[in-house]
């Protein structure tokens, strides 16, 4: 159900933020942008949100210090946080793993196992 | 008295034969080909930023249409005899999902343009010093620096292939090799920790 349900998409790119913005607000999420890691996390912790959807390769903050700033957060310890890059090195992968993301999709994304996968961890 | 215009363009020629090297031009000619790239780069930024445009506006209209559809009464239906409407709207949706997945490579693109500038830079930078440009493990550390910066598995798989020895012409297959699987609109996999 994705009723009401808010996305925090993170990536420097204005295209790819456009691509999840519509794909997600197609299926009835509200989605929320920040460009990088330190704007994310301003807005996380001002305003709630319920799952995250990281790039890693950004300005001021990638995405895997973000996932871990957000794991030590009170409200943030359960909340799922999927990482979109194109990368896919299992190094890369298991940081972000350690970091406590919930999983990797490599880009470029599909839209309906985007989906499928936003649907499965919420 | 002014001085003479030969005199200066022949000091300027004296000074630019004293600072020649052949380092220097091969750096010259590596920001060179980074400034076109940049341009090349900008220009298609915009017209990018234009059809994503135009893809959101196409993308709002299909919904709208796809509400008022899904509002027909059985009367206004019979209006489209012969237009299977759910199946047109569906096919829109297919078409739009390719295209999203389709503007993705565009900042793919972007990206790894973006590494091939940076290694242009480096280079240009380090053919213009001697004492590291003449010794084989300063090399060994540019590539090692410039390895790092590959981070999708083509850009890694081209790096690999070219510094153990292939030939451009294998590069070139297996460049060939991969676009095919970008013609069959393959998405990136999908891993749930």
């Amino acid at each position: 159900m994705s009723g009401n349900q808010v996305i925090l998409a993170v990536d420097d790119s204005a295209s790819m933020r456009q691509m999840v913005r519509y794909t997600l607000e197609g299926a009835g999420y509200e989605v929320v942008q920040a460009t990088d890691g330190v704007e994310a996390l301003d807005f996380a912790k001002t305003r709630g949100v319920d799952l995250v959807l990281t790039d890693i390769n950004m300005p001021r903050m990638d995405g895997i210090t973000l996932v871990k700033e957000l794991r030590g957060l009170d409200n943030y310890k359960f909340t799922p946080m999927l990482v979109l890059t194109t990368e896919s090195g299992p190094e890369t992968k298991m940081r972000g793993k350690q970091a406590g993301a919930t999983g990797w999709i490599v880009k470029p994304f599909n839209p309906e196992q985007l989906l499928a996968t936003i649907a499965r961890v919420l | 008295m002014s001085p003479n215009p030969l005199d200066i363009a022949a000091t300027a020629d004296t000074a630019a034969l004293a600072d020649w090297t052949p380092e220097q031009q091969i750096a010259h000619m590596l920001e060179l080909c980074e400034a076109q790239m940049e341009s090349a780069m900008c220009e298609s930024d915009l017209a990018v930023d234009s059809l994503i445009k135009a893809f959101s506006g196409l993308a709002e209209s299909a919904s709208s249409l796809n509400a008022m559809a899904s509002k027909l009464t059985p009367e206004q239906r019979k209006a489209f005899e012969g237009v299977d409407l759910k199946k047109q709207m569906e096919s829109i949706e297919r078409q739009m999902s390719a295209a999203i997945i389709a503007f993705q490579f565009y900042d793919k693109l972007t990206q790894r343009l973006g590494h091939v500038r940076y290694s242009m830079s480096t280079l240009a930078m380090f053919v213009c010093d001697r004492s590291q440009a003449g010794q084989r493990d300063q090399w060994r550390r540019l590539y090692t620096t410039l390895k790092r910066l590959y981070r999708t598995e083509e850009e890694k798989q081209i790096f690999n292939m070219m510094v153990e020895g292939a030939s451009a012409d294998e590069a070139r297959d297996h460049i060939h090799q991969s676009t095919q699987t970008i013609r069959i609109g393959a998405a990136g996999e999908i891993e749930l920790f």
